[in-house]
């Protein structure tokens, strides 16, 4: 599997610097290298890693933000009906320093996004970012002068849920393939030992794997009938 | 609305004013639109505002770039056009005036001294068009961010993001916006300190869990009593305005249904109808009925999230999930007959999107009969609480007069005890059919505003159990030539009838030139569209005024003298969304 290697260095960031900050480069799975080094700790970091990820994705607390109507559907994955603590994530928390990862449901507005970036810097490591919605992945609908064309014009995004609205359940969805990608995160275990820097999976594209299966459909259900 | 004592009032204005008094310009409003000259705008206001039958409310202050404008025959001159819309409850009848303004001189006068709610609305103006309002206090950016260049509604701006270079976002920039931002209590005229006590200058928002959205409302408190304070809006502004003039008659419906985002299909009404006044178009009583059956479902749906976010601000954490429960299965009923949850778009110009589906009537019964016992248990467990009645009664109070000096309209000036429904009032698409009745409140606290809403939600119930019972049969469309999209089987008769609907699907319907306007009773008040056309396929101005608008500008009126928690109740009862504020 490649990874994507990130070294954060914000401190060091220059008055140009263009948000997302840090460097970034593609790279083999970090665990093979190790393994070589030596098969016993190799096998003890695997083993130390894959726990602490998986107490990671299990207990994921979104960070209580919402922009527009996509906010609406995401709330709506909250409440009983779809109830989102199914998946470990249902402790919303009202302070970027207390959450793990950032849903940016709706629309990214040219005055809103410095906002967005300083509630985003504000959340501690490790983070995640979810882009909720067609907005917020590209601008949607609105190709306009006061709307951002998809935040990641500044912020880096782990999983882009499509829809305008997307679903409670697309979002659910999405949430379940953050959990997937952190699931095969490596991060450093100590600030102390080893490489310091943070390598994502990049994880398989949803449109490709699930094409073969999607064009078998050839009946549409009728809207003329409930 | 009574035509008569509309003509006479205009001429008595004619009488007093003489030639300051331009010319009327006849459109399809269904209102009397006068040219004023510019020096006597705020006299001429101020006269309509003593009338035996005032002209209580500013409903719209706006403006039109009116110089790419062709049809423009016996109109004063002017490159820019601003627009004063009054309402007058009492009487029932509204009236338009306009001044025409040179590119020049592009400076008026500032009617805040007779209309408080002017205010904003000259900032709007300000913002998007680069007009001057002399006197005017503060006379700055409300929409667009405080360091943005240019004008965004004047015909010469550029609409699209992609005409300009991609976004970015760096270090110093951030640095720079970020400053832009920062509130300066000396430009607002606050102190900083009394009697050598200082202030606490809070910001709650653009993000905080009260605010609903991205709202910024700053807080001038002596411990926790609030002083004063600042709402900053414009954080959700997504330019539906100038979308409306670079969109079809036809691909502009999607973008309504985002205005008051929680209102889905209630918001395409005013704009078809609005549509359908310029292309003289009469729809069917079946699509006429379908539209209020779900619309009013809409307006449940609405009332639902109110509800349940409304008694979470008061700390009542349970009744959201209730609620959502319920939203559920309205949506299921929604979908099934629209496709789409939030956003159908669903209603068109001269008709539906399609006909109900077989079996509609049985779900929708099983909807209407659902709620009844779960708005009895809200009301039993939540508003007969004594900790939600202690939070809300006698909070954030204001009266009548109060709400017309602010514009306030919809629920919240029911709350009041105004008994002004517009379904009552100026029926629109059949709903004189209708057996419901108008609740009103009598205190216009935080409390009867939540209360009211209950008690909305079983009125609409009734209508949706007239519209099961009595549904009309025939078409879901119109038979007119402007109909969108045109029927397909017209299309097939031979070349000129293929070509005709070929430009009608990929250009859109070409409309009349003239003005229309059409206001109708939203989940959250009067939601109108002022439509422009220039005899083209795409409108040539697209006023949207909502009424969440107004219920921000009047917080700080209300708020100063309460405490936080009473600001965190007031928000939780208003019942806005910032789309439908910033648009
Ligand atoms: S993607 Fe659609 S639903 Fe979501 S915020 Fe944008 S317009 Fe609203």
């Amino acid at each position: 599997m490649a990874y994507t290697l990130t070294r954060a260095d914000d401190a060091a960031a220059q008055q140009s610097d263009r948000y997302p900050l840090g460097e970034r480069q593609r790279v083999d799975d970090p665990m093979k290298q190790q393994v070589h080094r030596s098969v016993f700790t190799g096998k003890l970091e695997e083993v130390l890693n894959s726990a602490v990820n998986w107490g990671r994705k299990n207990s994921l607390w979104p960070y209580n933000f919402g922009l527009s109507c996509c906010y609406v559907e995401m709330t709506t994955a909250f409440t009983a009906p779809h109830d989102i603590s199914r998946f470990g994530a249902e402790v919303i928390r009202a302070s970027p320093r207390q959450a793990d990862f950032m849903v940016v449901a709706g629309t990214c507005f040219v005055k809103m996004a410095p906002v967005i970036q300083q509630l985003y810097d504000q959340m501690l490591e490790p983070k995640w970012v979810i882009s909720m919605g067609s907005c917020a992945n590209s601008g949607g609908m609105y190709d306009i002068y006061s709307v951002v064309q998809g935040v990641d014009k500044f912020l880096p995004v782990d999983v882009y849920v499509p829809g305008c609205p997307p679903r409670p359940e697309a979002f659910l969805q999405g949430l379940q393939l953050l959990q997937d990608s952190i699931q095969e995160e490596r991060r450093p275990l100590s600030w102390v030992v080893g490489d310091q820097g943070v390598y994502r999976a990049e994880m398989p594209s949803q449109r490709e794997k699930h094409r073969d299966q999607r064009i078998q459909a050839t009946e549409l259900r009728t809207p003329d009938s409930v | 609305m009574s035509t008569d004592a509309t003509a006479a009032i205009v001429h008595t204005l004619r009488e007093r004013f003489g030639d300051k008094l331009y010319c009327e310009q006849p459109t399809l409003t269904g209102m009397p639109v006068l040219w004023v000259r510019r020096e006597a705008i705020v006299e001429v206001l101020a006269d309509l505002r003593r009338l035996s039958e005032p002209f209580e409310m500013l409903y719209d202050l706006t403006a039109v770039d009116e110089r790419m404008r062709s049809h423009r025959d016996g109109l004063p001159a002017a490159d820019f056009s601003v627009v004063y819309q009054l309402l007058s409850v009492s009487g029932n009848r509204d009236i338009m005036l306009k001044v025409a303004l040179d590119e020049r001189d592009l400076s008026l006068p500032t009617v805040i001294s007779v209309y408080p709610n002017a205010n904003w609305y000259e900032r709007e103006v300000w913002d998007m068009f680069g007009i001057d309002f002399a006197g005017h206090p503060n006379l700055r950016r409300i929409l667009m961010p405080p360091t943005w260049n240019g004008h965004p509604l004047r015909k010469d701006h550029h609409a699209r993001a992609t005409e300009f270079d991609p976004y970015t976002l760096t270090v110093e920039g951030q640095d720079k916006e970020q400053d832009a931002l920062r509130f300066v209590p000396e430009d607002w005229g606050m102190q900083r300190e009394r009697d050598g006590a200082e202030f606490m200058f809070l910001n709650l928002g653009p993000n905080h869990p009260s605010a609903h959205g991205a709202f910024r409302v700053v807080l001038q408190l002596d411990g926790e009593e609030v002083i004063d304070c600042v709402p900053d809006i414009g954080y959700h502004h997504r330019g539906a305005e100038k979308m409306g003039e670079r969109q079809s008659w036809h691909s502009f419906i999607p973008y309504t249904d985002r205005i008051d985002y929680t209102g889905g299909v209630m918001n395409n009404l005013p704009y078809v109808l609005a549509v359908e006044k310029l292309a003289g178009i009469q729809v069917t009583d079946r699509a006429a009925t379908v539209r209020v059956m779900m619309a009013e479902l809409f307006r449940i749906t609405s009332h639902l999230l109110f509800l349940g976010t409304y008694l979470q601000d008061l700390g009542a954490m349970s009744p959201v999930f209730f609620t959502f429960t319920d939203r559920q299965k309205a949506y299921h009923v929604i979908e099934a007959i629209t496709g789409f949850r939030m956003h159908p778009a669903w209603f068109r110009i001269g008709g539906l999107m399609q006909d109900l589906p077989q079996g509609w009537d049985r779900i929708m019964q099983e909807f209407v009969n659902w709620m009844p016992a779960r708005l009895k248990e809200y009301e039993r467990t939540m508003m007969e609480n004594s900790l939600v009645r202690d939070r809300t009664r006698h909070i954030a109070a204001f009266d009548t007069q109060n709400a017309f000096d602010w514009g306030i309209t919809g629920p919240n000036l029911r709350a009041t005890g105004c008994d002004f429904d517009l379904r009552k009032k100026r029926p629109y698409s059949g709903y004189e059919n209708f057996d419901f009745e108008v609740p009103l409140g009598s205190n216009g606290d935080a409390f009867d505003r939540g209360q009211l809403r209950i008690e909305e939600m079983r009125q609409s119930l009734r209508i949706i159990q007239q519209c099961i019972d009595h549904m009309p049969a025939g078409d879901f469309k119109a038979d007119h030539p402007l109909t969108t999209p045109p029927p397909r089987e017209r299309m097939l008769e031979h070349i000129e009838t293929l070509i005709t609907h070929f430009l009608q699907v990929s250009w859109g319907p070409v409309l009349p030139a003239n003005e229309s306007l059409q206001m109708v009773e939203a989940t959250k008040g009067i939601n109108s569209y002022y439509l422009t056309s220039d005899g083209s396929t795409m409108s040539y101005r697209t006023r949207i005024r909502t009424p969440s608008f107004p219920n921000l500008q009047q917080i700080p009126a209300l708020m100063r003298g309460g405490f936080v928690p009473d600001l965190v109740a007031h928000l939780g009862s208003i019942d806005f969304v910032m789309a439908d504020v910033d648009r």
